[in-house]
């Protein structure tokens, strides 16, 4: 534990000291503009944002436990606020005292070694103390050695401390004050220390993502060119090919035509025909010329068509070296995205009572940033199931003969060219296959016919399905059954698997693969309604056809049997709202069908026609359609043409919606006239009204009351369906009113929601103890977290 | 701001199009087509005549309409037989509607999406918001690309007749008739019926946005 934080503080350090440094540019450049603008109205905006940054700076060092920072910051804040509030006027000796405080800062956190202070902190509290312009003169000339020394005698320390840091240290220290001494030395002059620095610092840019986006769109976009060319050739190929259809043809009618021209010379001649014969002969000519000039045309081409071969391979190679490249730009080692964990855990474990290590290994291969972007809530999901679910609280691990502390283990490696592998494995208490099998027949999921020809694994990949969740209350940490159906859609939207294996007492692990990159991806394109779609690859488990008059309608719905199982079929254009095309062709009596698998879920759609298999790169749609039902993305063919793709976790959706549509109307006509109570115990008539009010907007009957006692009164004369009750409560608290609920005969079965400001895990296992059904805090109290939660529970 | 003058050969998938008029002129893609052989064949004295007098009338335009700030410049276009006009401000380019592709599942305005450069622009038609008659796509159909920090959007022009400064003092506000939804979009009216577009507050228009989740 104390290695692993040890670890985890270096590299907040890391990330402080970049942090650090922007604060410090930003506070010296604005002190200099301070220097030179007159104005009190600039000058009231400069001091502003300086004393913003000397805030931050100063929060900033206190998360890393540098205290010198921390203190010189704070009277600078002084300083600087009393400037702002003009108790003290500014003057140039002043701003030396300033930029002299922003180079100790920056002494102390490039050096990491506690400095001197006493002098800077002297001459600020002078400052704020607002001694008069000639105090600090005076002090200055007493004093104005004295920092100076003190800053040099600092760095020798720190040279002959710290060798490592020496040469960055100089290097500072070269360009900050002797820059004319340095320039005029060669560089020859002093090659040791230059080969040395090299190889410490790597150099790195950093650049905004935005800009780097938009270099990787046009680099894509330089597929087009290449495409362009490509088809320059092709149609290159056309036009050489009429050129020989031309030449057969020709050549057919050459042999005929000299020997008309032949005969006309010969025979016909001084018969009288003399004036034909010249018109004769201008045909002649003409043909001749025709002739010469299509000859002449085809040797132009020739070069130009050379030239375009030519060019389509230079052009072709250079495009296909620029995307790989600029896709390497945007690859970013794990590390990037796991740097986050590690106090996710500390605090998640802490919050639990549980004692848990995370190791982490292969965080330096790098995939591609967008694709980090978007495994960092599937990641911290995971995180918390190992942690609430997975890993055992002490007490119960030294019972099982396990050690104290549960362990968490995160390896990376690359198992081929596009593909990593992600192991996620907890040494906590495993999995309950059969727990996951009643969950999810209580919640209706799967019927307990079903459940009996579940294997194992069929059962343990029921958890990755919404809704079910093996634990007893619904925490704000997890337990709504959301956190791994979150996972495995992101994952699966990535192009991804994910799957688990668990032992009971042993652990869990959960295996993810994902691709590398992720601009391209193989997608098949298919026909609906005379449009082209692209569906990705990745979730099509097959294409096939079918004779229509296999389609057997279950309870009114179509449906297919695939290798021996039902699935259900549906029509594509009904899902996108297009029309149904009918049937024209040969293929009439067959149906052509892509199974798509999402998410455990089967279903065939039927599509106009299946047309190939092919590389496509993804393009977002615009920011006016920030989102569009069943569409993905598009995508640019070879011809130029834009092709939409389709986002196949909202067809499947949708298709449910299809199927289900008639069935919810009645739903919800029953649902209006029956609408479901609500009693709210809570005794702060803020928080009452505000429940009240988001409780009666979301369509619910709602009673409030004022306490335990008071809700409980209320609940033995009128039914209701739940109760959102406080814990902190005069008469009767929260807890009791729930044990007092559980122990009525009548209500023994009434959803409970605690909503309270305690957040501690003690409160929060009295609350399982008692039997809520939910337990949420304040704090991360939103309306749809908590409508989410009720809906969930009636 | 450029306005592309040459019109690019047309799309033949016409089927993909699902709204021609009959009669809207096929010649017309011929025509476009053979627009370069013209100019080719056009003699070099000609083609100075015709230069000099483009110049000539830019020049005078400039001439005549000072530089008061009282003016400033519109993107003329035509809707339905009627003239409309954007501050060029908001016009990053205009372009010709090339192909264009029907997206499902989203409200009607919303033409389709279409490649510009590399970019996915999504077109609407504003026809839908002021009830205007379908006039159906020819190749005279511009798209004129707006844009503000927050949004950019193509903008479905039947064709375009130009650029060119107006005075403050010409527009009259809307008129009292107009009130159905489309009337809060425009900023008024001038003397020659040409409808001012506040580009501004279509763009803000919340419902332009297509934002739909499946609830499940």
């Amino acid at each position: 534990m104390n290695q692993i934080e040890d670890g985890f503080l270096k590299e907040l350090r890391a990330m402080f000291k970049i942090e650090a440094e922007e604060h410090l540019k930003a506070m010296s450049s604005g002190f200099i503009e301070l220097e030179k603008t007159k104005e009190a109205d600039q000058r009231k905006t400069i001091l502003e944002s300086v004393y913003r940054e000397a805030h931050s700076l100063k929060g900033a060092a206190r998360a890393v436990n540098l205290n010198d920072v921390e203190t010189v910051c704070q009277t600078l804040e002084d300083v600087l606020s009393k400037l702002k509030r003009q108790q003290i006027k500014l003057y140039p000796e002043l701003f030396d005292i300033l930029h002299d405080t922003v180079d100790i800062l920056k002494v102390i956190i490039d050096s990491n070694k506690v400095q001197d202070i006493s002098s800077i902190m002297h001459q600020l509290g002078r400052l704020s103390e607002g001694y008069s312009k000639e105090d600090i003169q005076a002090d200055k000339l007493e004093n104005r050695e004295f920092p100076k020394k003190e800053e040099e005698s600092d760095k020798k320390g720190v040279e002959e401390e710290n060798a490592g840091e020496v040469k960055v240290e100089k290097a500072n220290d070269q360009k900050a004050s002797d820059l004319p001494a340095s320039k005029a030395e060669p560089p020859v002059a002093n090659p040791k220390i230059v080969e040395k620095e090299e190889p410490l610092i790597s150099e790195t840019v950093r650049i905004a993502t935005e800009k780097l986006d938009s270099l990787l769109l046009q680099a894509e976009e330089m597929l087009g060119a290449k495409l362009a060319v490509n088809q320059y050739l092709s149609d290159f190929d056309v036009i050489f090919k009429k050129f020989d259809l031309w030449e057969k043809e020709w050549k057919k009618y050459a042999t005929e035509i000299s020997l008309i021209k032949r005969s006309f010379e010969n025979g016909e001649n001084g018969n009288g025909f003399k004036k034909k014969n010249t018109e004769f002969n201008r045909l002649f000519e003409f043909i001749h010329m025709y002739q010469d000039q299509m000859k002449s045309l085809e040797n132009v081409l020739n070069p130009i068509q050379q030239m375009a071969d030519n060019n389509s391979r230079i052009i072709g190679g250079m495009v296909d070296n620029l995307l790989e490249e600029m896709k390497e730009v945007l690859t970013h080692p794990f590390s990037t995205l796991f740097k986050i964990l590690p106090k996710i855990v500390r605090d998640l474990s802490r919050d639990q009572g549980k004692e848990i290590e995370l190791i982490i290994r292969g965080s330096t291969i790098e995939v591609d940033r967008r694709i980090l972007e978007e495994m960092k809530t599937p990641f911290i999901h995971l995180l918390r199931n190992c942690i609430d679910h997975g890993i055992e609280k002490p007490e119960e691990r030294v019972k099982k003969n396990k050690p104290r502390d549960g362990t968490i283990s995160i390896s990376v490696s690359q198992i081929s060219g596009n593909k990593v592998e992600i192991l996620v494995t907890d040494d906590g208490g495993g999995i309950d296959a059969e727990k996951v099998k009643k969950t999810a027949i209580k919640k209706g999921i799967i019927s307990e016919a079903e459940a009996e020809k579940f294997t194992e694994q069929d059962a343990l990949s029921l958890i990755f399905q919404s809704e079910v969740s093996t634990s007893p209350i619904i925490t704000d940490i997890s337990g709504r059954g959301l956190g791994l159906a979150i996972v495995r859609e992101k994952v699966e939207k990535l192009g991804g698997l994910i799957s688990l294996t668990t032992e009971v007492d042993q652990g869990t692990t959960f295996r993810i693969v994902l691709p590398v990159t992720m601009a391209t991806f193989r997608g098949i394109l298919v026909r609906v309604a005379k449009q082209i779609f692209v569906v990705p690859t990745a979730n099509v488990e097959r294409v096939t056809r079918f004779k229509s008059d296999e389609i057997r309608t279950v309870k009114q719905r179509e449906t297919i049997s695939l290798d021996g199982k039902v699935i259900p079929l549906i029509w594509l254009s009904d899902v996108l709202e297009l029309p149904r095309m009918e049937n024209e062709d040969e293929s009439y009596s067959f149906i052509q069908v892509m199974v798509l698998n999402v998410s455990e879920k089967r279903i065939a759609f039927v599509v106009d026609d299946i047309l190939n298999e092919q590389e496509v790169l993804v393009k977002n749609l615009t920011k006016q359609l920030s989102r569009v039902k069943n569409i993905a993305g598009a995508t640019v063919l070879g011809t130029g043409k834009v092709v939409v793709i389709l986002n196949v976790f909202d067809l499947v959706k949708s298709a449910l919606k299809v199927t289900t549509s008639h069935k919810k109307e009645e739903k919800s006509k029953e649902e209006t006239l029956m609408e479901k109570s609500i009693l709210i115990a809570e005794d702060s008539i803020t928080s009452r009204t505000l429940l009240k009010n988001i409780l009666e907007s979301a369509g619910y009957r709602v009673k409030a009351t004022v306490d335990g006692v008071d809700a409980f009164t209320a609940l033995k004369v009128d039914e209701y369906d739940l109760v959102v009750s406080d814990v902190e409560m005069p008469r009767m608290n929260g807890f009791d009113l729930v044990l007092k609920i559980r122990d009525d005969k009548k209500m023994a079965d009434l959803p409970v929601v605690l909503v309270t400001g305690l957040e501690s895990r003690e409160h929060r296992e009295r609350g399982i103890e008692v039997g809520a059904n939910a337990y949420i805090v304040k704090r991360s109290f939103d309306q749809s977290n908590l409508l989410e939660v009720i809906q969930k529970l009636i | 701001m450029m306005l592309k003058k040459s019109n690019r050969k047309t799309s033949k998938k016409k089927n993909k199009v699902d709204k021609i008029v009959p009669g809207s002129s096929d010649q017309n893609t011929e025509d476009t087509i053979e627009n370069k052989r013209i100019h080719r064949k056009l003699s070099a004295q000609k083609k100075k005549e015709i230069l000099q007098s483009r110049s000539k009338e830019l020049a005078d335009e400039l001439f005549e309409q000072s530089n008061d700030a009282e003016y400033f410049e519109v993107v003329e276009f035509i809707l339905s037989f009627e003239k409309y006009a954007i501050e060029s401000l908001f016009v990053s380019e205009v372009t010709p509607l090339k192909d264009f592709t029907p997206l499902p599942c989203t409200p009607s305005f919303v033409l389709g999406i279409t490649n510009i450069r590399g970019k996915i622009v999504s077109v609407i038609d504003i026809k839908k918001f002021f009830n205007l008659p379908e006039k159906g796509l020819t190749n005279l159909n511009r798209v004129i690309v707006v844009e503000t920090p927050e949004m950019e959007l193509g903008i479905l022009a039947d064709s375009i007749i130009g650029v060119r400064l107006i005075s403050r003092n010409d527009i009259q506000p809307s008129l009292p008739t107009l009130t159905d939804i489309g009337s809060e979009f425009i900023r008024g009216v001038t003397e020659d019926r040409m409808i001012i577009l506040d580009i501004e507050k279509i763009l803000c228009y919340p419902k332009i946005i297509v934002h739909q989740e499946i609830d499940t």
